[in-house]
């Protein structure tokens, strides 16, 4: 990474910032009340390159408990043509995201069947964040969107679309739900590893010639090996790809390829391959880059930033599938509802 | 006859003498001591996998037909020495009774036929293998079966906020011993598919230590007086992945179920 | 024969981009809008799980029979993060709820709100909403 891209990168980089909710804590049990997020913290944009800690065996060190949780979208928003905002900018639209995330829900509307995610500490401005003047996470193509896609591209989403369709309403079955609803991968798992939400966590530990990312939703450990071994066999297909890494300097190169086609990012194809660069720049920030390339869906590939910033764990272990009871409540909801509307119709025929 | 009832005397002689055989499996390489990690301590690092039939019936057992009938012998249970010291399990009579009801409607109940969690000590003997990555302050266990994930800590040591399948692990170091001690279970996972179980007051410790370059002494003390009437210990080696490239593969199992368990919520075709 | 689909649901992909939390239409597939419910109770257990929370409550009918309903809350992580553990929330403590009524008829809802006896709700809550309407944003 040559020396202008880490002042950029620092000038980018407002650091980890934490609005405090504006929520009444004295009331809420002990507990909480005792415990408070810390300030929002601003380091000085600085030209002088960072140098990392060391694990015992020599890599440089990127253990601990990281959040990718952002207000930056991937694309740049509609109507907005610059790729940095003014700090007033940034913090004005994340001022604006923070307020729309915390409005109460209007009751008798589908928005208010819903637990409130502040209740819970789930709202993005009730935890760290990785705060950034960028107006999209996609840093190449310039206009900050994903590329169109090819004719090949194309072809496969509207094949994926006329299967969709085929397959009935969205409760039919549990096979035409969301991927992340069924519980086999959300996601912050990736790669790419995106922002899931809330619990949008990472815990990184390190061992001689491996680095284990574990991403909280779905409690996924990618484990990276380091030692220039070969690509797994075109036999071996997985939701998360297999990834092979190195270091490169400070940096880790994570190349993943042999996805198994079902988690369709953005509309790839099983061919996607994914480049990942993590550099720690900061004490408290891991500098977090992806290539996307897939010839059978892009004709170009595209590439996105998304820093990483530290948070506190621990990371409670996130079962999904096997506390799943939305599921059944869902196509059961859903099975008597046709069953009520049949019984509707009968009566109405007599 | 009394040939029937030497035959049966003599095979509960060879089948004790054979359990408390397990404990002598385990010896180690005299003065075998692992090479050090990084930071000084005991290199556990590595894939890992147990070979035994525990995962079927911790206790000793004989080979039995597939309980799902066109599995034919590809569903059938390989017999098995068993890994509990003292051969039994030392059930109270109601947990007993519980037990045989689990045994009786295994294929409903067993957690493993619908992808959930393994446990603990039951993600050790799965059929999969599992990575230890050690670090100084976490040491990890990667699971291939669900992608199970274990964090023992080894500083920052607190109490299991709440109940989960994996249970909370507090590590440290004996010597060239990792004590890991797991509390906060919920009641929901078996010690194998033959409907052993526990209650939410399961304890674990485990003892892992290097027996030898390419293997490991696994021991664990299971202690949970709602449903044992004294704590217990299995003890197994556990074998190091050793072919080139060996790397913990994906069993997302989530999918090859799900229409086991929602199949029934399907829509059907209009009459 | 059950043809296998892979069902490539792409709202899905557009909803974990901007946050896979705001699933707002599943929510509204499992409880009914028309179904609003206020329900008293108290804590028969917390059930801390992923990749939504259920509050056991033992409500009080009319009839004087106590039922207990499951009503479905957030995920847990966070709130053990902040400190949150299995005694933060005693059994027994009364709950009013507000939210609305499963879709299949069984005695579940997903809630809203759960409010303490003091009015303030439950963990990050601060005041119930709804009721001055200088409160409501």
């Amino acid at each position: 990474m040559n020396r202008r891209s880490l002042v950029s990168i620092g000038a980018l980089v407002l650091g980890v910032a934490v609005l405090l909710s504006a929520s009444v804590v004295a009331q809420v049990p002990a507990p909480l009340a005792a415990k408070r997020a810390p300030a929002a913290k601003v380091p000085a944009p600085t030209g002088k390159p960072y140098t990392p800690p060391k694990t015992p065996d020599g890599q440089p060190d990127l253990q601990g408990f990281w959040t990718n949780s952002t207000y930056v979208p991937l694309e740049r928003p509609q109507g907005v043509t610059k790729e940095i905002y003014t700090p007033a900018e940034a913090e004005a639209a994340i001022k604006a995201a923070a307020e729309r995330e915390a409005e109460q829900t209007e009751p008798g509307t589908t928005a208010d069947v819903h637990y409130d995610f502040s209740q819970f500490g789930l709202d993005r401005s009730q935890s760290k964040f990785a705060a950034s003047l960028r107006t999209s996470l996609i840093v190449d193509p310039p206009d900050g969107k994903i590329p169109a896609l090819n004719a090949q591209g194309q072809k496969r989403g509207a094949e994926r679309a006329a299967a969709r369709k085929a397959a009935g309403g969205p409760y039919d079955s549990v096979q035409n739900m969301p991927i992340g609803s069924r519980c086999i991968i959300m996601g912050g798992s990736g790669p790419p590893m995106m922002n899931a939400g809330y619990n949008a966590n990472y815990q990184i530990v390190q061992s001689p010639g491996y680095v284990m990312i574990l991403t909280e939703m779905i409690h996924d450990a990618r484990i990276i090996p380091l030692d220039n071994r070969p690509q797994a066999a075109q036999g071996v297909r997985q939701w998360v790809g297999v990834s092979r890494g190195r270091w490169e300097g400070n940096t880790l190169v994570v190349e993943t390829t042999n996805f198994n086609g079902k988690n369709a990012f953005r509309g790839a194809s099983e061919n996607l391959k994914v480049t990942e660069r993590f550099t720690r720049i900061a004490d408290d920030m891991i500098d977090y880059k992806f290539t996307v390339e897939d010839p059978a869906t892009w004709d170009r590939s595209w590439t996105a930033e998304a820093p990483l910033a530290k948070t506190e764990g621990p990371i409670f272990e996130f079962a999904c599938h096997e506390t799943n009871y939305g599921i059944s409540n869902i196509l059961a909801g859903a099975r008597a509802e046709e069953k009520a509307k049949a019984e509707q119709a009968k009566k109405g025929s007599n | 006859m009394r040939n029937r009832f030497l035959t049966r005397v003599t095979v509960a002689g060879i089948v004790t003498c054979l359990a408390a055989a397990v404990t002598l499996v385990t010896a180690q390489t005299p003065g075998y001591r692992a090479p050090r990690a990084p930071d000084g301590k005991p290199n556990l690092n590595g894939i890992w996998q147990a070979i035994n039939t525990a995962n079927y019936d911790i206790e000793a057992h004989s080979a039995a037909q597939s309980p799902v009938l066109e599995m034919g012998a590809t569903g059938a249970v390989p017999a098995g020495l068993g890994v509990v010291e003292g051969g039994t399990l030392p059930y109270t009579p109601e947990a007993l009774k519980k037990r045989n009801e689990n045994r009786a409607n295994r294929l409903k109940l067993d957690p493993e036929v619908k992808c959930y969690l393994p446990g603990v000590p039951r993600g050790t003997y799965m059929p999969f293998p599992f990575q230890i990555i050690q670090s100084q302050k976490h040491i990890m266990l990667v699971h291939e079966y669900a992608g199970a994930v274990r964090t023992i800590y080894m500083a920052d040591q607190t109490e299991a906020p709440a109940d989960s399948w994996m249970g909370w692990s507090n590590g440290r170091w004996e010597g060239e011993t990792l004590v890991v001690d797991t509390k906060g279970f919920n009641d929901l996972s078996w010690f194998d598919r033959s409907g052993n179980f526990h209650s939410d007051a399961l304890h674990v410790v485990e003892r892992i230590s290097a027996r030898s370059a390419d293997t490991l002494n696994y021991e664990a003390t299971v202690e949970d007086p709602k449903v044992f009437t004294r704590p217990w210990k299995m003890s197994m080696p556990l074998y190091r992945r050793v072919e080139p490239n060996a790397q913990i593969l994906e069993f997302r199992c989530v999918e090859f179920v799900e229409d086991l368990l929602y199949g029934h919520l399907r829509k059907q075709p209009s009459q | 024969m059950r043809a296998k689909l892979v069902v490539v649901i792409a709202c899905a992909a557009m909803l974990l981009a901007v946050g896979q939390a705001r699933a707002h239409h599943a929510f509204a597939a499992e409880f009914d809008v028309n179904k609003p419910l206020t329900l008293k109770g108290s804590l028969i257990k917390w059930e801390m799980v992923n990749p939504h929370s259920w509050f056991h409550v033992a409500v009080k009918e009319p009839d004087g029979k106590v039922t207990e309903w499951l009503i479905e809350g957030g995920s847990p992580n966070q709130l053990i993060r902040m400190g949150v553990t299995k005694n933060t929330v005693p059994i027994g403590t009364e709950l009013t709820i507000e939210g609305y009524r499963a879709k299949d008829g069984g005695l579940k809802a997903v809630g809203r709100n759960f409010v303490l006896p003091d009015g303030s709700r439950l963990f990050l809550g601060g005041s119930a909403p709804g009721g001055t309407p200088a409160e409501k944003k």
